[in-house]
């Protein structure tokens, strides 16, 4: 199979092996308001992967920390259709596991894998590796790893991708990313047709306004495949921390799951399992919606972050007495803390106007604006300044 | 107050990390590139975004970390401070690739044309290349260096020595740190890979952990059979697990599990049991 014509029978015969790899439209269909949802025979839940038409499990597996290939070959039996790898887990040996686990099921399957590389050359030796340690002919979709700036997306990246479409080694490509989205999201659609899937972190304590920038992307026809789906759990949050008292509430995990799955314009989720017991806990989020119950499990962080970011409504525009553009001054802050993308935050603010980013809020009597969505617009503002000025 | 003192006691860990690092000097005709760099937890995920997991996986402590160029030739230097070397030791066999041969340095180290890591102690140092070119002898030589910096434990741990060595697949015992066998039950252990199965042995806190362990994973396998090793031990079948053999004793549970058809495992199970001090 490693001619390019057999690559190819391979592949038609992949794609009308099983309608759960499903042969995948190459064509130009966008936009497209959201995942449509498809028909759930025995408890599983089908979303269409945006212009791929890849048709994947909502709850897909994130392999990562996956150490014994038993749990894999599982979520396969009970018809998970969606597991992500990536060429540097475990230095390679992560690839080699979930390919030995999945040999049986490959056609039945969508695999992604991805590369970290800065060169062509390395990327498409690292495709190259991947597909060996994988023990398949191709992947379904090649990601450029870890990317959060626009520049991050180099030219001669995205021609490695190219290349690699061409020969066959991958059916789509994407970007995976877990930070600096508001800036990254807009790059990766200036760059369509070439992008047909965005990898990225989402969940519920990241800044609501990841909703807008998720969804200018399925309006482009891009698939959203959602990572960090459960906050990091606790090998992120500590104690003492907000988000931690909030995941150790019983049921926290899978509501976090549930609370990613009712936005449909998320693809699939790939959250990282390394039991059976969780990936049965995880399986019962395609059947079980978000209820009032998770709600009130992830209340508290909900609360917490409600005050933090602005909802973009527009309520506060011409408000200020100052003229600051309180929207846009809100969403630099979040950059910073929402995305981890100080910089970014950073330069956005040094780039405002110097009557704009002179003016300090604390020298105001009282703020005039009452935000709808009880963000603390003064309080928030004046952390802008204090971080950026 | 007690946030300013874990923040203390992670930076007193990066500091003692720190003080591993060789200047990029050590090896003739290579300098300094750029600021040293610190990482701890809760911000690993900027240096190495998509792969911080792994390494909060095995409780990392902190990071201490310099780039060293020579020409065009850059190489990065990492090294880790995880809870325990137990800790230490699964980062190191998580990376190691089972299929190419380790080297004396440390307790464990491998090397490739880009690539040098090893375990000491609680340590992990990692020396990653660019280009594309042989450096090994450039690395071996920056991790020699920095092996003699760091104190402590040398050796794998002990438990590494009491799995049997019949049919036991060269270096690859490793350390899981959750799930093992992908049972949550067995929380933190150690696996090895047989021709045919893979032997475990976890360590609970007590003998009483270990029984409630033992007990509950009797009833996860459903119908067993009672074999006499040790304090308890079963054997059972399992879908994915295929042939298993369980075995307690004392404060551990162990066995043997993905066994073929028709091999129950009792003989490496009580080679096994025997062993375990």
């Amino acid at each position: 199979m490693n001619d390019k014509t057999s690559r190819r029978n391979f592949l038609v015969a992949a794609g009308m092996a099983l309608p759960a790899a499903a042969m995948a439209s190459t064509s130009k269909t966008r936009p497209r308001d959201a995942m449509p949802l498809l028909a759930s025979p025995a408890g599983l839940s089908y979303r269409v992967l945006g212009k791929t038409g890849l048709k994947v499990t909502s709850v897909g597996f994130g392999c990562m920390i996956t150490s014994d290939p038993s749990v894999i070959e599982r979520g396969a039996d009970l018809g998970i259709t969606y597991f992500d790898t990536a060429r540097s887990y475990q230095n390679g040996n992560n690839e080699r596991m979930v390919g030995a686990a999945l040999k049986a099921k490959r056609r039945d399957i969508v695999l992604s894998t991805k590369t970290g590389a800065r060169t062509k050359e390395d990327a498409l030796k690292h495709l190259d590796t991947s597909l060996t340690e994988l023990g398949t002919d191709h992947v379904d979709i090649w990601y450029l790893h870890g990317k959060s700036k626009p520049e991050d997306l180099s030219d001669e990246l995205l021609e490695a991708q190219q290349i690699a479409k061409k020969a066959g080694k991958t059916r789509f490509v994407g970007v995976s990313t877990h930070s600096g989205q508001p800036a990254l999201f807009p790059a990766v659609i200036e760059k369509l047709p070439h992008f047909d899937v965005i990898l990225t972190s989402y969940n519920f304590s990241m800044d609501p306004g990841m909703d807008a920038v998720i969804e200018s992307a399925v309006k482009q026809g891009l698939g959203i495949v959602a990572m960090k789906v459960m906050a990091g759990g606790f090998r992120t949050a500590k104690p003492g921390q907000k988000l931690y008292d909030t995941l150790k509430r019983d049921g926290a995990m899978l509501a976090a799951l549930k609370w990613v799955l009712k936005n449909k314009n998320v693809g699939t989720t790939i959250p990282s399992i390394t039991d059976m017991e969780q990936l049965d806990d995880n399986m019962t989020a395609m059947t079980v919606p978000f209820s009032d119950a998770d709600q009130k499990i992830l209340f508290a962080q909900l609360e917490y972050i409600r005050p933090l970011y602005c909802r973009t409504c527009g309520s506060c525009a011409g408000q200020c007495p100052k003229d600051l553009p309180v929207s846009d001054m809100l969403r630099y802050l979040s950059y910073s803390e929402g995305y981890g993308e100080f910089q970014l935050g950073r330069e956005s603010f040094l780039a405002l106007p110097s009557e704009v980013k002179d003016v300090r809020c604390k020298d105001c009597g009282a703020c005039a604006i009452r935000c709808p969505n009880g963000v603390r617009v003064a309080e928030r503002l004046q952390t802008a300044q204090e971080l950026f000025a | 107050m007690k946030i300013a003192m874990m923040a203390a006691g992670v930076l007193m860990s990066v500091g003692t990390a720190a003080a591993q690092l060789p200047p990029c000097t050590a090896v003739p005709g290579w300098t300094q590139q750029g600021p040293a760099r610190s990482f701890g937890p809760d911000n690993l995920f900027d240096y190495m975004d998509g792969n911080a997991e792994a390494y909060l996986l095995y409780h990392f402590v902190g990071m201490k970390g310099i780039s060293c160029q020579s020409g065009d030739a850059t190489l990065n230097i990492d090294v880790s401070e995880m809870e325990d070397p137990e800790f230490a030791y699964g980062m190191f066999t998580s990376t190691r690739d089972p299929r190419l041969p380790t080297e004396k340095i440390g307790a464990s180290g491998q090397i490739t044309p880009r690539k040098g890591f090893f375990v000491k102690d609680k340590y992990y140092v990692e020396i990653s290349a660019n280009p594309e070119k042989d450096f090994s002898a450039t690395l071996r030589a920056f991790l020699s260096v920095i092996e003699k910096n760091i104190q402590g434990r040398s050796t794998l741990p002990d438990a590494i020595g009491w799995f049997p060595t019949e049919n036991l697949i060269s270096d690859s015992i490793r350390l899981v740190p959750e799930s093992v066998l992908g049972l949550r039950l067995l929380k933190t252990g150690y696996v090895a890979q047989y021709q045919s199965g893979k032997g475990f042995l976890v360590r609970e806190l007590s003998p009483e952990a270990a029984a409630q362990v033992f007990a509950k994973l009797k009833e996860r396998f459903g119908q067993t059979t009672p074999v006499r090793i040790a304090d308890e031990a079963f054997t059972a079948t399992d879908k994915y697990l295929n042939g298993i053999c369980v075995f307690r004793k004392g404060n551990f549970v162990g066995g043997f599990a993905n066994l073929p058809f028709g091999h129950d495992g009792v003989a490496e199970t009580e080679k096994l049991a025997a062993s375990v001090k």
